[in-house]
């Protein structure tokens, strides 16, 4: 289990920094914020960029806040900044290269990331003898983080690495980046703006604003949080169900999950009979009713009560915590988290502890909601 | 007095510059480069400082350098008798305090095309290749050298182009001696003052024309490298 705890205080710029945490595991780890909160300050930090604040960083036991025992280039992080850039004298492959020769002395032990490994499944092959000049946004990400990876180092911190990816390749991307921290347990610290990406490959979240950590958790946690919604808005506000596959059908082309015993069916195939599926789903797409509609309007009805209420002022909207019936045990109760208008919910007169009935449409569910786990 | 005596002396006045403007550049390298790194990449409170000692040589009349250089290169000071010292010789008239008058005047030529050339790569390429395990030497060898081929090159033609063409300062700290500190600026203004216009002429035009060339060999070379890069 890797270890890094970070202490950082001090003004650069126009921000005030004060910012504490401990990493302490080996999944992804979402930094979130919004801009200017301090988010690619603290991977600047990290790689010894900033020595103008306040700075201990222990990883592992050791003192990384000494710069003359871990200069800029000793340090056992692979960074992937905000504006990636490849060295344009280098093709492909020579950028690759250039990492593995800069690091052969420390790393003759423990090569366990070969480059063809991230070859084959960056699907590097037709651009290793291309200049960086002719790669397109997306070809140039893809090595970038090849390389970055290539430094075989004990800690990833990547700064926003798919803003500019287009949504058919960022869904690849993320599978891959899922899978390589489960195979080589490299932990990876992620920057990113996106719910989507929070969604499907984080385990941990911390939220920051102003400089300042504001909270930290299990992304299915942190996720419905008002907290969370201050920073987001609260319409792009949502909920991450945890279930396993039951069946594929491969004529409808659709997956039916169990989620602690009620059945939920999603478009596509998150999963294999049996594996576990996270699925995220948006506040604004769900539908209550207060008794169980006799015709159905959507696939999916999942059962569950109301555990808080809360009335926004001077908006049309109501958000409502809902504790989804658990038919297997009383145990782990999921929660979900609904948007609806006042006016519903003052003409379905629903209050706390009221059981209701939810409705989700799979359409409002794309490929982009899952994670695969 | 014969013609080819004349000539002879031109071609060694020729021969002076030519090895004052390559020992000019080597050194310049040797200090330009670094003080463009760190203008470059390191943001101190002392960068305006250095910039502007830096650029003095470029607005100051070269009469206002080579004043304080005959200054300072006199036999009395501790310059001028480590000198003495080291060579048997006075630092002042001799051909290698022409050489430090010129690294002086010329470092803006040498530094400002290198600078601007390693502010264009930028500092996140440096700290990339840092955070990729390459230390501050290998990057400077790797990373920003073959980046920044065409700024060195620049530098170096146009600081070589200019101390081929210095005269007020060559001149008052040099003394025109002929076969030691004689380069053809100074040979050209005594052909001059003697009315020897063809004498003049001569090494006026040959030096207009290698100027030329050179010049024209920097912007086509630079030219040639923005289309190879597009």
């Amino acid at each position: 289990m890797s270890n890094l705890s970070v202490f950082l205080k001090g003004k650069i710029g126009n921000l005030f920094l004060n910012f504490e945490h401990h990493f302490k595991n080996n999944g992804i780890t979402i930094l979130y914020g919004p801009n200017g909160s301090g988010k690619s300050t603290i991977i600047s930090a990290l790689g010894g960029f900033i020595n103008s604040i306040e700075t201990r960083i222990i990883f592992n036991g050791n003192e990384l806040h000494n710069l003359d025992k871990y200069p800029l280039n000793n340090r056992p992080f692979g960074i992937m900044f905000q504006n990636p850039i490849l060295f344009e004298h280098l093709n492909v492959e020579e950028n690759l290269d250039f990492v593995i020769k800069r690091n052969q002395k420390k790393n003759q032990n423990k090569s366990s990331i070969s480059k063809e490994y991230l070859i084959e499944h960056l699907e590097l092959n037709s651009l290793l003898k291309r200049s960086p000049e002719n790669l397109s946004g997306g070809e140039k990400l893809r090595v970038v983080l090849a390389r970055t990876i290539l430094k075989q180092s004990k800690y990833l911190l990547l700064d926003e690495p798919m803003s500019d990816l287009d949504i058919k390749y960022k869904a690849k991307l993320l599978v891959f980046l899922k899978n390589f921290n489960k195979k080589f347990k490299i932990p990876i610290l992620y920057i990113t703006h996106s719910i989507e990406e929070i969604s499907q490959i984080g385990d941990q979240i911390v939220l920051i604003k102003d400089g300042k950590k504001i909270d930290n958790g299990a992304v299915s946690d942190i996720l419905n949080t008002n907290l969370f919604g201050d920073l987001t808005g609260k319409f792009e506000l949502s909920s991450v169900l945890d279930g396993k596959v039951v069946s594929n059908d491969h004529n409808l082309h659709i997956t039916t999950l169990d989620v602690d015993g009620q059945k939920l069916i999603v478009p596509g195939y998150p999963g294999k009979f049996n594996n576990e599926v996270r699925v995220r789903i948006r506040s604004r797409d769900i539908l209550l009713s207060s008794s169980r509609l006799k015709s159905k309007i959507t696939e999916n009805e999942l059962e569950g009560f109301i555990s808080t209420i809360e009335v926004e002022k001077n908006s049309a909207f109501s958000e409502l915590v809902i504790l989804l019936k658990n038919l297997k045990n009383n145990k782990n109760i999921q929660k979900l988290r609904a948007r609806i208008t006042t006016y519903n919910l003052k003409k379905m007169k629903l209050s706390r502890n009221d059981t209701v009935f939810i409705y989700i449409s799979s359409v409002s569910i794309d490929r982009q909601a899952y994670q695969s786990k | 007095m014969d013609i080819y005596h004349h000539l002879n002396s031109d071609f060694i006045s020729i021969l002076i510059t030519l090895k004052l403007a390559i020992i000019t550049c080597f050194f310049l390298a040797l200090i330009g480069t670094p003080i463009a790194y760190f203008l470059a990449f390191k943001s101190r409170k002392t960068k305006p400082l250095i910039e502007t000692i830096v650029t003095l040589p470029l607005v100051l009349p070269p009469t206002v350098i080579g004043f304080y250089l005959i200054i300072f290169f006199n036999p009395e000071t501790v310059l001028g008798k480590i000198f003495i010292l080291l060579t048997g010789e006075q630092l002042i008239f001799s051909f290698y305090g022409l050489v430090l008058a010129s690294i002086i005047y010329s470092i803006p030529f040498w530094v400002q095309p290198l600078q601007a050339s390693f502010e264009k790569i930028g500092r996140d390429t440096v700290r990339t290749s840092q955070s990729l395990g390459a230390s501050s030497l290998e990057t400077f060898l790797h990373v920003i050298m073959p980046l920044c081929k065409k700024g060195f090159f620049t530098s170096f033609i146009i600081s070589f182009a200019h101390t081929l063409g210095e005269f007020g300062i060559v001149l008052m700290v040099g003394g025109g001696i002929h076969g030691k500190t004689k380069v053809i600026a100074i040979s050209i203004y005594d052909h001059v003052e003697q009315l020897s216009f063809g004498k003049a002429h001569i090494l006026a035009g040959g030096m207009l024309i290698l100027s030329f060339f050179i010049l024209l060999t920097l912007f086509y070379f630079n030219k040639r490298t923005v289309v190879r890069i597009k």
